[in-house]
């Protein structure tokens, strides 16, 4: 059967962990509905964007997930706290 | 069997990037302003974004996170602006000819994993793209 090669943006990286999919890049500390940046952020989403892509282009064992920090990107962390209460 | 411990699934990529055409499958619960909204109490259905889709075309029907920033900008979770300015200066090979919008907050998983995921990955596998962006979740 044919496939076809993919990469995810996470922002939940255990949940994606868990999910198992082949590819994935975790923008650190993103909140859900940032997964390039905020709005925008032109430069930070394109960054985000090509990093992501650079995982896609990464020979390597499927399942790892690359971190990367943007020190560009600001959010508080208060959305966590409605997330562990879901 | 639980999912945690089924095997990753894996295609090697055949060609470069800057060979390659790239289609967006979002779980952000994007779609056409004129579609349907996904029903935000679950929903395992799909929508078809052309090609040359529009950011401000685009909406978001989603109650589990708070999507006021891509409601400005959709790029922050549908990044078609940022894939499109990739493919004009030959980073990637350029943007397929269609994407899939998908809601994402389900109880019915098992449907999601033997029906509906296969049948959009039959969907992008027919369209011209050779690589997916998945976003959200």
């Amino acid at each position: 059967m044919v496939g076809i090669p993919t990469v995810m943006i996470t922002v939940f990286p255990e949940e994606t962990r868990q999910a198992g999919p082949p590819r994935a890049f975790h923008p650190q500390n993103f909140k859900p509905g940032n997964s390039l940046g905020g709005p925008h952020q032109v430069e930070l989403q394109r960054q985000v964007l090509q990093d992501a892509l650079r995982r896609w282009e990464a020979r390597e064992e499927p399942g790892r997930i690359w971190e990367q920090p943007y020190p560009a990107y600001t959010a508080d962390d208060s959305w966590r706290e409605a997330y562990r209460e879901e | 069997m639980p999912m945690s411990k089924r095997c990753i699934p894996y295609t090697p990529r055949s060609r470069e990037l800057h060979q390659s055409v790239f289609a967006l499958v979002s779980t952000a619960g994007v779609h056409l302003r004129g579609q349907e909204p996904f029903n935000i109490e679950g929903d395992n259905s799909w929508r078809v974004l052309p090609g040359d889709v529009q950011a401000e075309q685009l909406m978001v029907t989603h109650d589990h996170y708070d999507h006021h920033d891509a409601d400005e900008d959709i790029n922050c979770v549908f990044p078609i602006d940022r894939l499109r300015e990739l493919a004009a200066g030959g980073i990637i090979g350029g943007v397929a000819s269609r994407h899939l919008g998908f809601m994402g907050y389900s109880q019915r998983l098992r449907e999601i994993y033997e029906q509906v995921a296969p049948e959009m990955a039959k969907l992008i596998l027919r369209s011209n793209a050779d690589a997916v962006l998945m976003t959200a979740g």
